[in-house]
């Protein structure tokens, strides 16, 4: 170490200016660049911010809530406030700045939570990772809008989806199920939207859409029905339950069919009714469109239950209309005492009337004035034989006392009314089956056990079984005696003998041997007696002949010709004797006796006997098969009895022609009736019938 | 040796003539570029020292600004995603009663970051103007900053670890937000920004300090 420190150059520590400004201020710099370089970038590339106002908020969640368009995330809810007012939640959406171009004023929001319909599930995926927003906007670029209101449940048509877009309306009085799909044959070819109440509340009205690829199933004569809830039937066969789907069954769902060819194509907007059942959209093709209702009133004196809302009003079978109201009613001033009657208000549809020019309810009032005037008259009838359920009828009554058509308090034109024809269906119906039940059946089917017993007994005698037999061995001993040598010889042996004796007259015309002749002839004659009296004799006789010829040649002459002559007309007599000629007519006649015998043992014996028992005891059987085939088709008379009777039932909304299906119905009934009637009052009075089968 | 017993005056090497080697201290004269033993430059006072700080200093801040704004630790919960900053977590904490571990993680990521920023800029500011700090204390506060900067990586560990161990995918899972490495940089450079400081300046201030009531 020194002690003077050696001269030291000192330089100033500070440096003015960039010069002296160390690199190391490099970073910093280069670190503000960058962050301002990413919030630049951060900020040019985020969208622009929408408002989408809800009703409730229902999860949404600032900074969490996506918005989503086809399931893809294209923005995030910012912000989550109140309108100034604290009307609605409003969803402050930060937008991808690449879709932000699409979002125009059609756009539309609604947020996306799990549901669970009748029709499934959905938003499932929502359950873990909480809602989002979903929008939906078509693809072209417009001016851009900043405002929406979120609409509460998914649009059923979304902005630039395909698709037919049709309204569906109900009848009148009709019902609607909202958010259905419409079913084809069971598949799904569209949706319907939520249902609102026409302005008038008189049908419900909803936006429905099919599906692009289903458009062609629809046109101008396409029918659509309800076809929610399920359809119970009880019948004979038990009861029916009859439903199109589970989920139709819980939710509800259209269906449609296209009865005729020939509809025009169908442009979107177009408005359908939908019909309560298949059948009133099918009829719907072929009446008339119809026109408002008219109402008329009837008073009915006699209080008869079994009318309901809804029951068919008929003009001669032909259905124009339905019960609309029952009530009673108390009129002193009207029918001077204070007794309760039966108001009925019915709702006529002009159209079916078949009204000529305009149809409406004032034509049709008039035409029914004019008609009440010439006798029509309202009453009672019935419409179900096992429901007991009445209608009313409109008939023209021949004679009827003179009546007008008044209005009631209600304003109303009141029908008057006759006796009603009301039968009770059920008690006929029971009748047949008590009478069905009294059949003797049991006693008629122990007889005919007993028939066949007897017949089975006798047929199995062994006296009757060998009869046969007996029979058989007696022809074979008479073929016996008939085709013996000795008979079939006989003619032979005659006419051989006939010669001998024609060449022995001959002889003796030229000898005249007589006398000695004559004691031969005479013994010739006895053997020719004895030759009648014996059919074997025969052998003898020409033996004796032959004697007698040896002798004659010493016989006289002329005694010996007498005697010859005698011999042989002896001889023609043995021949032409009536005995002789008839031994084959004898032998015949014991043929035919014998066969007389096998016949009258085939016709009328023994075996007549079994044969018309055995026939008795199969007619009986016959009796008893047609009984018991008549009893299977009383039945099934019956099984239509109730099938016409439930559709009756059935038919109370629907058709006219069912109704005329009905009365159908309840003749064949009628005559089903009639027709056991019949067979219980012929069987009993003539039970024999049965087993004779007459 | 006049040095020795108490002294009044602090010597400081320059004022000696010497120049002391920061690598291997061996002292030189004053003059020497090289250090003849290490080979390490010698300076006897960084130039550029206080540059370096303060910009080291703005780097550090201006990562800690994020640091504290996004989130610093990402829990996930089966489907529940909790996302907390260093101080939301903190106060998070306090909620469920943990007063202990809220407060760790409040000294641990809050106070000794800012303490340390504060640190430095006030040595920083301190070589240049009077101050009520001796030098010694100052010298003091120096190495205190310089031992404490590492242990606030404590904040990253503990999420580092964290995030390595809970990963049961599907029911726990934890992972570092960005936070993180924001708060990692921002040690990092507050760090490097007590490096840069060089002590030998304290004493020139010092004498800075010293002088003055004299010319005074």
């Amino acid at each position: 170490m020194s002690d003077t420190p050696p001269p030291v150059s000192i330089q100033s520590t500070r440096k003015i200016g960039v010069s002296g400004a160390s690199l190391i201020w490099i970073i910093p710099v280069i670190a503000l660049l960058a962050a301002f370089g990413v919030a630049w970038q951060s900020y040019s590339a985020r969208g622009p911010l929408i408002i989408v106002s809800f009703a409730d908020g229902s999860g949404i969640a600032a900074g969490e809530t996506k918005l989503k368009y086809r399931d893809v995330e294209v923005g995030e809810v910012e912000e989550v406030g109140f309108s100034d007012d604290l009307a609605v939640v409003q969803a402050h959406i930060r937008l991808k700045k690449s879709i932000a171009p699409f979002v125009d004023a059609n756009s539309v929001f609604w947020i996306v939570q799990p549901e669970v319909t009748a029709q499934g599930i959905t938003g499932l995926s929502t359950v873990l990772s909480g809602v989002y927003i979903e929008g939906s906007w078509d693809s072209d670029i417009d001016q851009f809008a900043d405002t929406f209101r979120g609409s509460e449940v998914a649009p059923l048509i979304k902005p630039g989806e395909s698709g037919l877009q049709i309204a569906f309306r109900t009848t009148a009085n009709g019902s609607l199920t909202d958010n259905a799909p419409i079913l084809f044959r069971g598949i799904q070819v569209g949706q319907v939207g939520r249902a609102q109440i026409a302005r008038s509340g008189a049908f419900a009205i909803t936006e429905g859409l099919i599906f692009e690829e289903h458009r062609h199933l629809i046109n101008s004569s396409t029918r659509f029905w309800d076809t929610s809830g399920f359809e119970v039937s009880i019948g004979p066969a038990g009861a029916e339950v009859d439903f199109s789907s589970l989920a139709t069954l819980v939710g509800g769902g259209i269906t449609f069919d296209t009865f005729v060819s020939g509809g025009e194509t169908v442009r979107d907007g177009e408005v359908f009714e939908v019909y309560e059942e298949k059948e009133q959209a099918r009829n719907s093709l072929f009446t008339a469109s119809e026109v408002d209702p008219l109402q008329l009133s009837v008073i009915f004196d006699e209080n008869v239950s079994g009318l309901t809302v809804g029951a068919p009003v008929e003009l001669s079978g032909l259905r124009i209309g339905t019960v609309d109201s029952l009530s009673g009613i108390v009129d002193f001033n009207q029918f001077g005492d204070s007794r309760v009657r039966l108001n009925v208000i019915l709702s006529v549809q002009p159209a079916r009337l078949g009204l000529p020019g305009e149809v409406s309810a004032g034509t049709a009032l008039s035409l029914l004035q004019d008609r009440v005037a010439n006798g029509l008259r309202a009453r009672l009838a019935s419409a179900s034989l096992l429901t007991g359920g009445l209608k009313v009828e409109l008939i023209e009554v021949e004679d009827a006392p003179l009546a007008r058509m008044t209005i009631s308090a209600l304003d109303l034109p009141i029908v008057p009314t006759t006796k009603s024809e009301t039968s009770d269906a059920a008690a006929t119906v029971e009748g047949v089956f008590t009478r069905i039940n009294n059949l003797p059946i049991e006693d008629l089917l122990n007889s005919a056990i007993n028939v066949m017993n007897s017949a089975d007994a006798l047929i199995s005698n062994n006296d009757l079984q060998e009869t046969p037999a007996d029979v058989r061995a007696l022809l074979s001993d008479l073929s016996g005696i008939v085709g013996s040598d000795e008979v079939k010889n006989i003619p032979v042996a005659l006419n051989a003998t006939l010669m001998r004796v024609e060449g022995l007259v001959a002889e003796l015309e030229k000898q005249r041997i007589a006398e000695t002749l004559g004691k031969t002839l005479t013994a010739a004659a006895e053997a020719a007696d004895a030759v009648t009296s014996s059919v074997a004799g025969v052998p003898e006789l020409i033996e004796d002949i032959q004697t007698v010829a040896a002798k004659a040649a010493t016989l006289e002459f002329d005694t010996l010709i007498q005697e010859l002559t005698s011999l042989t007309s002896s001889a023609e007599a043995l021949v032409s004797s009536p005995d002789t000629a008839q031994l084959p007519v004898a032998l015949k006649g014991a043929l035919d006796q014998l066969n007389a015998t096998l016949q009258e043992l085939r016709e009328g014996g023994a075996v007549e006997n079994v044969n018309q028992t055995l026939a008795s005891a199969r007619n009986a059987a016959d009796s008893i098969a047609i009984s018991a085939r008549d009893l299977p088709e009383v039945i099934s008379r019956l099984n239509g009895l109730f099938v016409q009777a439930g559709r009756t039932i059935e038919g109370y909304n629907k058709g006219d022609q069912l109704s005329r299906a009905a009365e159908a119905a309840l003749r064949d009934i009628q005559q089903a009736a009639g027709a056991l009637e019949k067979l219980a009052r012929t069987i009993e009075r003539n039970p024999n019938s049965l087993l004779l089968g007459r | 040796m006049e040095l020795s017993g108490t002294p009044q005056k602090t010597v400081t090497a320059r004022e000696a003539g010497l120049v002391a080697c920061t690598r291997c201290t061996r002292a030189w004269p004053l003059g020497t570029d090289v250090c003849g033993r290490c080979g390490a430059t010698l300076v006897s006072r960084d130039a550029m020292s206080l540059q370096k700080v303060w910009a080291l200093w703005v780097m550090g801040l201006m990562c800690y600004v994020p640091a504290n704004m996004y989130t610093m630790l990402r829990t996930q919960q089966l489907f529940d995603v909790n996302e907390s900053t260093i101080v939301g977590g903190a106060v998070e904490l306090v909620h469920h009663g943990a007063f202990g571990v809220a407060a760790i993680i409040l000294i641990a990521s809050v106070l000794i970051p800012l303490g340390k920023f504060w640190a430095i800029a006030f040595l920083a500011i301190s070589v240049r103007s009077h101050t009520g700090f001796t030098s010694q204390r100052r010298l003091l506060m120096y190495e205190v900053v310089e031992y404490i900067g590492r242990w606030s990586m404590i904040d990253i560990f503990v999420v580092a670890i964290l995030s390595a161990l809970v990963q049961l995918h599907g029911l726990v899972s934890i992972t570092p937000g960005p936070a993180a490495f924001f708060f990692a940089l921002s040690v990092i450079f507050t760090m490097l920004s007590a490096q840069a400081f060089d002590p030998r300046m304290i004493w020139d201030a010092q004498l800075n300090d010293d002088e003055a009531p004299e010319h005074v």
